[in-house]
């Protein structure tokens, strides 16, 4: 059993028919009003379906428009983890400067160390007179000899000679 | 950042290539002393108070005497010069600058018979003293010293 709403809509709509129709039309009070108000709302719904119908999307269209905005975030994404990696915008850091400020100072006191190590023993042979060779005249002193000392408490070397030819006091003069 | 990096080793390169050129032209003293022992010694030369302590320890002498000098600016490091006495004459020769100081050839004359002939390094440190022959009571010694 219907309602009178539901009769209602339903003769608005155009749904009823044959008794049906003809017993409610016979039960509306003023038949001249209501038709007038079918009317009305037949006049609105036409309005409104015109008006504020939306496009409905194809079913190719939506799984696009889907997949587009899946690309759209999955670029962003790739974007910002591309800016966080970027070396250009962010590689020297203050943590990665301390890095390799110590790296670089610890490669040098390894190669300054390394050097001294070789080096000092030249530097000690530099550091004294060194005699290469030393010879006397045989036939003017045949019994001369050589001899070498580094006195490093002076930081001097001597050639001692012996055996050279003495010469009278007159050899002093200036 | 890349500018500071620059501009340190720019410095660095220039120093380390400056320096050379800042070590050159050195003087070396060459003298021909007299060493004796005597009563009232004169005091020892200037240019010798620096090895006095040396001289009077190894040779046991009180009193040194220059008899003869010379004082040659190195600048190449290849020249050649004379300190001479009387009767004496010291030629030197260099043969080359070594990174510690200068490769001499030393030629110890008397009049013009050659007595000793030595070639050394000598160190811009270290002086070298060349005990020569005996003269008289004393003796004769030929120091070099870069100053």
């Amino acid at each position: 059993m219907k309602t009178f709403e539901e009769k209602w809509t339903a003769w608005l709509d155009d749904q009823l028919s044959g008794r049906e129709l003809s017993e409610f039309e016979a039960s509306l009070p003023d038949k001249a009003a209501a038709q007038a108000e079918k009317a009305e709302a037949k006049k609105l719904g036409g309005l409104l379906r015109r008006e504020l119908s939306t496009h409905p999307l194809k079913n190719e269209e939506f799984f696009s428009h889907q997949l587009r905005e899946r690309i759209v975030q999955e670029s962003g994404g790739q974007r910002r983890e591309r800016a966080r990696r970027s070396p250009t915008s962010s590689w020297w850091t203050i943590p990665r400067l301390l890095w390799a400020g110590t790296g670089s100072l610890a490669v040098f006191l390894i190669c300054t160390v390394l050097v001294m190590r070789q080096e000092r023993p030249a530097e000690e042979s530099q550091y004294l007179t060194q005699i290469l060779n030393a010879r006397v005249d045989p036939v003017v002193s045949p019994n001369a000899t050589v001899s070498i000392f580094e006195v490093k408490q002076d930081h001097a070397t001597v050639l001692w000679t012996e055996g050279l030819q003495s010469l009278p006091a007159d050899y002093a003069a200036k | 950042m890349h500018r500071a990096l620059a501009v340190v080793i720019s410095v660095l390169v220039l120093t380390m290539t400056a320096s050379p050129a800042l070590q050159a032209a050195e003087k070396v003293w060459s003298g021909l002393v007299m060493a004796e022992n005597v009563a009232a010694p004169q005091p020892v030369p200037s240019e010798l108070t620096r090895i006095e302590g040396l001289l009077k320890k190894f040779f046991g002498y009180n009193e040194f005497q220059v008899i003869g000098q010379s004082q040659k600016t190195l600048k190449t490091g290849q020249e050649d010069w004379l300190a001479t006495s009387k009767f004496f004459g010291l030629h030197v020769d260099a043969r080359g600058e070594t990174p510690g100081g200068y490769v001499l050839n030393l030629k110890l004359y008397k009049e013009k018979e050659l007595l000793l002939e030595t070639e050394a390094k000598l160190s811009k440190r270290s002086p070298l003293v060349i005990k020569g022959p005996q003269v008289g009571g004393g003796q004769l010694l030929l120091v070099l010293v870069v100053q």
